[in-house]
């Protein structure tokens, strides 16, 4: 059977910081099988028009992580984004580095701080003590203790997720999704002897600025879902120690504050989050705002049946148990 | 067409303009709101961090009272949206179920997971629908050209949200062109206002916020819609924050979505809370002749 050809125009980001004044984009139109993948396109690209497209590519069925990019504005796998779906949802393809990661050529990116911010969280296993590694055998789980990584292990490092993270992009403290995923997976693994001094670490150590938006998981080719495991990284830290810093001590001051009326005590929860010194900082704004919504400093009316809630609170929060 | 409405806190309290809104806009669409005084917060995604089963057992509360009275739940905040969705999504786990199905006996509730939780913005694209609405539009918003901002919770995670597409999502827009204005696309519309990190770092939650405002603005947008007040608590209560940090004025007039709708559907703007706004929406309605231009 002879397989359809559809027309496939494919503009692509050409820059050579050494020898161009600002990027542009180059436009390409090919005959392609719907189901032909990007990376494929570009592969021929290369081939038949212009030999100097630069570009990371290995194994093509998305294992090796090379070949990720920005694809019609989101980060993926080249090798993984068949043409067909994008141009018949944008009408074409345009195609862009990975965001957050300065351009070295075209669409390879320096990827260096990616890379760094995961050595920083030592992804390596540390010993047990309590779990001795046994003379001459390699330590085994059980699987129970397995089905605790959840997804994580499936992680390939593509980048996808470091591109798409807004927090990353406008914070340089944020250590990014993937190191994130991936200290959870030590925190999680019983032969490992560091949780307490991971969790210790990450707390003030960028964790809180997750701002749970979930691009990382939309963006991620191996549903890792990065985001889902910070969120677990950020109750696991504070069940170990409490609130540390403005990220923790707001949760735990959102929900200490709901207990109170059942809705939020907007004005007790800035109180909540913020010292005495942070708080006249504040009052300006604060003023501004209440200026026009004089709700803001008002205590709310309780809930009817907040005994309810309470008594939630008491079962689930006072003496918590495992979380599952 | 009756629905267990949801408001949220802010809509209730500092965002009160969003509820007078949706009041108004239902009103007029012959949608009835039906009141419930015993709903809890959702827990804004913050609860969800501090103790995450607390934070599905209180919404698998507030979903069995809309079970209750055999409603479907009406949302009018993405993160409300977000959270009571995923309560709905994680009972599906049995060790999850267990635990929370436990601790609602002990309070005399049970929920048995059959309640739909449906935002406004869906509620008016899919069960009323745009084209309907257009037929009902008694002012027309034309000459305004809107940026929708969606709000993170209402699309993602996809996988549970199970909403439209979650990259490319076109209701707003849609919705927006039955009123007769003009929606622009840009990047932010889909990305995140900052606010949960508002507390955290507020320097980067306001850059992240002015971020998407410039963004919006360079593309042509004279107003933006979210169908999030706390996007709007980011995009406008701190406008003035974001614009310096992004160096930049702004002055970006930032309508909740049932303002916007309400506007197109003859409301005032006063009956719609637009004074409450702290960046003026002035000059979005001199662009739809709602107020003089000033001379």
């Amino acid at each position: 059977m002879e397989a359809e050809f559809v027309k496939a125009p494919i503009e692509v980001y050409r820059y050579d910081p050494g020898t161009d004044r600002a990027p542009r984009y180059d436009r390409f139109e090919l005959e392609l099988a719907p189901h032909t993948p990007v990376l494929t396109a570009l592969l021929k690209i290369r081939s038949d028009l212009d030999p100097s497209l630069t570009m990371r590519y290995s194994c093509r069925s998305s294992i090796c992580g090379s070949c990720a990019m920005v694809i019609n504005s989101k980060s993926r796998l080249a090798c993984q984004t068949p043409v067909g779906p994008e141009l018949e949802r944008h009408g074409r393809i345009v195609i862009d580095p990975m965001r957050n990661m300065p351009v070295l050529r075209d669409l390879v990116v320096e990827m260096g701080g990616f890379w760094g911010n995961y050595r920083k969280l030592e992804p390596h296993l540390v010993e047990n003590p309590d779990r001795p590694l046994p003379e001459g055998k390699t330590s085994s789980m059980s699987p129970e203790e397995v089905d605790r990584f959840k997804e994580t292990p499936r992680c390939i490092a593509c980048g996808a997720c470091y591109s798409a993270c807004p927090a990353v992009e406008h914070d340089a403290e944020f250590p990014g999704p993937m190191s994130l995923a991936k200290l959870y997976r030590f925190v999680v693994d019983p032969r490992d002897g560091a949780h307490r001094e991971r969790l210790l670490k990450i707390q003030t150590g960028g964790l809180w600025l997750c701002m749970r938006c979930h691009l990382c998981t939309e963006a991620c080719p191996k549903d890792v879902r990065p985001s889902e495991r910070i969120r677990d990284l950020k109750e696991m830290a504070i069940r170990l120690q409490g609130a540390t810093e403005h990220g923790s001590k707001h949760a735990i001051g959102f929900k200490d504050n709901i207990r109170e009326k059942g809705v939020l005590n907007e004005f007790k929860l800035v109180r909540q989050t913020y010292n005495s010194l942070e708080m006249l900082a504040q009052v300006p704004q604060g003023l501004k705002i209440r200026r026009k919504k004089p709700e803001l400093t008002q205590t709310p009316k309780a809930i009817e049946g907040l005994a309810e809630v309470e008594k939630l609170y008491q079962i689930l929060d006072d003496e918590p148990g495992d979380s599952p | 067409m009756k629905l267990a409405y949801y408001p949220g806190c802010v809509a209730q309290e500092s965002g009160k303009e969003l509820d007078l809104a949706t009041r108004w806009v239902c009103r007029a669409l012959g949608i009835e709101l039906v009141d419930f005084p015993n709903f809890s917060c959702c827990g804004s995604g913050f609860i969800d961090e501090a103790n995450s089963i607390l934070n599905v057992a209180m919404n698998a509360r507030n979903l069995a009272i809309a079970e209750r009275a055999g409603l479907e739940l009406l949302t009018v905040c993405s993160t409300c949206q977000g959270m009571l969705t995923l309560a709905n999504r994680r009972l599906e786990e049995p060790a999850v179920k267990a635990k929370v199905d436990s601790a609602l006996t002990q309070i005399g509730v049970q929920y048995r997971g059959t309640t739909p939780v449906r935002h406004l913005l869906q509620v008016l694209t899919e069960t009323v629908g745009a084209e309907a609405i257009r037929k009902r539009v008694r002012r027309p918003l034309t000459g305004l050209k809107v940026g929708a901002f969606y709000g993170c919770h209402l699309l993602r995670p996809a996988a549970e949200m199970r909403s439209e597409s979650a990259e490319d999502p076109h209701s707003f827009e849609d919705l927006i062109s039955a009123l007769g204005a003009t929606p622009v696309m840009y990047r932010g519309r889909v990305m995140c206002c900052g606010f949960p990190i508002l507390f955290v770092k507020e320097a980067t939650a306001n850059r992240i916020a002015g971020h998407q405002i410039e963004d919006a603005k360079a593309h042509g947008a004279h107003a933006m819609a979210t169908p999030c007040p706390l996007c709007h608590i980011s995009l406008d209560s701190f406008q003035n924050q974001a614009a310096k940090s992004v160096g930049q004025e702004l002055d970006m007039p930032i309508f909740h979505l049932p303002q916007l709708v309400g506007l197109a559907l003859g409301a005032t703007p006063e009956e719609l809370g637009l004074p409450r706004h702290l960046v003026s929406t002035d000059s979005a309605l001199q662009r739809i002749g709602q107020v003089a231009v000033p001379t």
